[in-house]
């Protein structure tokens, strides 16, 4: 999130909260190299550290629950998500072009902790046709903008789409309550 | 040609393709935001086709780097998609009238009536 949330806590992360940065840059660094060797990964690994200690980033709270599985089959469905969608954004460009009809979704939203918003608004704006225009948090309502849509059974499948999303984000990032809090909101919705 | 050679080619072309539509989309789609689409989403699919081509046709060192480009492209992406469609909304370039449904133009005539100041619509200068 940005800083002009005027929210965002200041107090560095203590150092024991740094190491997930750390391997992130080390894995990057590596990366780049093209090639791994014990003397790469060490210097990556000091480089990493310096970087850490020189820019700390803001904490932002207890340490994300994080599932590799549920990760696994996010990554996969936003790659498929992102191929259908692009297929569907190039039919509307050919086939419609100038007439191309649009439309803003009220979608409510399953869960409110920062690091899931984010997440989850990363990933509607990924696919094409569709990215978040606002996000009203006090209400808990995400308005989603989508290109293509021909009907109400198309609104209906967008909406469908954006909370079975937020779910699989949920699933994989969120906490246990979060995942009661979003089951909850799926059934009334 | 090899298998490798056939799967290069069918990626680098289905690569290009959604590129060159993602062109079209800017001249023929409505307004800024559909435009904006057809911009920055089939060209993200595109690269990552291309790419793709590229990464089976390189040695496996050389192929690594190209995840760290698909990795950040997929990273990026929908944050500058994000902030540009949010203005387009506000300053008033969406062509509203043409929308299907628009249930953030109901709250916000909802918050207005009320009076409450709401989100303005159109700062706008």
């Amino acid at each position: 999130m940005s800083a002009a949330d005027g929210a965002v806590p200041t107090t560095p992360a203590p150092a024991a909260n740094r190491w997930p940065q750390v391997i992130w840059l080390t894995v990057v660094w590596v990366l780049l190299w093209g090639t791994i060797s014990v003397k790469i990964v060490l210097g990556g690994l000091l480089v990493a550290v310096i970087v850490t200690l020189l820019f700390p980033m803001p904490s932002t709270g207890p340490r994300l629950p994080f599932r590799p599985l549920p990760l696994l089959s996010l990554i996969g469905f936003l790659t498929y998500d992102l191929a259908v969608s692009g297929v569907q954004v190039s039919w509307e460009t050919l086939r419609y072009g100038p007439r191309a009809r649009a439309g803003i979704i009220a979608v409510p939203m399953l869960a409110g902790s920062d690091r899931v918003i984010t997440m989850t608004a990363g990933a509607l704006s990924l696919a094409p046709g569709s990215y978040v225009l606002q996000i009203d948090r006090r209400r808990g309502v995400w308005y989603v903008y989508a290109l293509g849509l021909r009907g109400t059974g198309d609104v209906a499948r967008v909406r469908r789409m954006v909370l079975y999303l937020q779910r699989r984000v949920i699933v994989a990032f969120g906490t246990a309550e979060e995942l009661t809090a979003c089951d909850r909101g799926l059934v009334t919705s | 040609m090899s298998l490798g050679d056939i799967v290069t080619a069918v990626l680098l072309l289905f690569g290009a393709l959604f590129c060159m539509v993602g062109a079209l989309g800017v001249v023929r789609l409505p307004d800024l935001p559909a435009r904006l689409q057809a911009a920055t989403k089939p060209q993200t699919l595109g690269l990552l086709l291309i790419l793709l081509g590229t990464a089976v046709r390189l040695e496996f060192e050389s192929a690594v780097t190209l995840v760290l480009v698909i990795g950040f492209q997929v990273i990026t992406a929908p944050v500058i998609s994000q902030i540009i469609g949010r203005s387009a909304y506000r300053t008033g370039t969406l062509r509203r009238d043409d929308l299907v449904i628009d249930e953030l133009a109901e709250r916000m005539s909802e918050d207005e009536d009320g009076g409450r100041a709401g989100e303005d619509r159109r700062t706008a200068p």
